[in-house]
């Protein structure tokens, strides 16, 4: 053990004053790493934040994210694609089931002034449509009336006999005042009852389904009624079957193939409307460019 | 100290260049409770497309007009033929111009480059 010429003693091989010093101070660069990204963020997030312009549908106010869905549902309301109106739902970030979201906003619209129109009315009422056929229900449902106007009777009052005309000389007997004459009640004009609400018919166009006809037959919460007898006509033809013979669709639930170039009614014998006009089996072109024949889903709700 | 100061330095450097990307980029801050006409433009043309199908089933311009207002546009006819113009230019979907030029039509916005695609036969049953 050597010593310099102060007398001291040289530090110990393992001491850090025997090891070459480091060029960075990696504590000091922790330090500044930690101060520099928090006050970046700080910076970026509140001092001069992203000015946003072009927001997406979910960022919208609440009552604007309404109005969105109402739109959604009008779309579906004409064109029936079930798979474009739950992709737009979803691009709205539902915290939960979408189709609740929609239930949830169309209450929020019936209980606000945006049903005193026309416009917003008939809004809502896709908005019911769409969610009640996924079984979903709402405030709405009750808050706005169904679309069915009740029938208006016009009734002819009675019609009062006007007094004759006082004559000068009085006679000792007292005319008999005039009496109305009651008229024969009238009864309204009911339309002939259904159990059914007038079929809905969606189309769509899908190559592994080519010309078919779904049927959903349902309770008005959206619930399938199984065993309903329903009936498909064509040209010369016809045919019966039943609901719920595919209990992996629903018990609400037939099919029926069509043939290219036919065209078909369908309806629940005796219980429903027929379709409004018939399901042609026409040929149709799919999204991705590929040929099909169109195919068809009916709903009958309960009325 | 010198060497801990520009420690410190370069630290700070990166810190705040990571945080900047992380705040203006990477994790901006994302806006609710946005007016419609913030709307992204691409979201906007889905609305009016989603109108214009909703004209199609009630056949009530009106509620369309009125349903168009929440994107705050002053003057509407004039922006459905502009977008439905431009629908048509880029070759959109046929099923949207469509219903764009129906929407056009009954707001009495019909031109020459919308003919073609009135009175087409769509999927759907609406009408």
């Amino acid at each position: 053990m050597g010593y310099d010429l102060a007398g001291n003693q040289p530090p110990a091989r393992e001491s850090r004053y025997r090891r070459p010093r480091s060029l960075v101070s990696w504590s000091a660069l922790l330090i500044g790493f930690l101060i520099g990204l928090g006050g970046g963020l700080f910076y970026a997030w509140n001092i001069n934040p992203v000015v946003q312009i072009d927001t997406q549908p979910w960022q919208l106010t609440s009552r604007a994210r309404a109005e969105y869905m109402a739109a959604i549902a009008l779309d579906f309301g004409y064109d029936g694609d079930l798979n474009l109106a739950v992709q737009r739902l979803i691009e709205l970030r539902p915290q939960g089931d979408p189709f609740q979201m929609l239930a949830d906003a169309a209450c929020q619209l019936a209980t606000s002034g945006y049903v005193d129109s026309n416009a917003g009315l008939q809004a809502v009422q896709s908005m019911k449509l769409l969610y009640q056929l996924q079984g979903r229900t709402g405030c709405a449902d009750t808050l706005v009336a169904a679309v069915a106007q009740p029938t208006e009777v016009i009734l002819s009052l009675p019609t009062p006999t006007p007094l004759p005309p006082a004559t000068k000389t009085p006679t000792q007997v007292p005319t008999p005042a005039p009496s109305p004459t009651a008229a024969a009640p009238i009864q309204p004009t009911v339309p002939v009852q259904s159990d059914f609400v007038p079929p809905v018919v969606r189309t769509f166009c899908d190559a592994s389904l080519p010309g078919i006809i779904e049927i959903f037959v349902q309770q008005v919460g959206g619930e399938g009624l199984s065993l309903q007898q329903v009936r498909v006509r064509w040209n010369d033809g016809d045919n019966l079957f039943l609901t719920g013979l595919k209990p992996e669709r629903g018990p609400g639930y037939a099919d029926f193939d069509m043939e290219a170039g036919l065209s078909y009614i369908v309806d629940i014998p005796g219980r429903s409307d027929p379709t409004s006009s018939p399901l042609v089996a026409s040929p149709c072109t799919t999204e991705t460019g590929a040929t099909s024949i169109t195919s068809y889903r009916v709903f009958f709700v309960e009325q | 100290m010198l060497r801990f100061l520009l420690s410190l330095a370069v630290g700070l450097g990166l810190g705040l260049g990571l945080g900047l990307y992380l705040g203006w980029i990477q994790f901006p801050v994302e806006y609710t409770d946005a007016p419609p006409s913030t709307l992204a433009e691409s979201y906007q043309d889905d609305y009016t497309v989603m109108i214009a199908a909703g004209y199609l089933v009630d056949r009530d311009v009106n509620a369309a007009l009125e349903r168009l207002r929440l994107l705050e546009i002053s003057n509407i006819p004039q922006y459905v033929q502009n977008v439905t113009e431009r629908f048509i230019s880029s070759s959109r979907e046929v099923r949207d111009i469509i219903y764009m030029v129906a929407l056009s039509e009954a707001l009495g916005r019909l031109t020459p480059i919308m003919e073609p695609y009135r009175e087409v036969n769509v999927r759907g049953t609406g009408g």
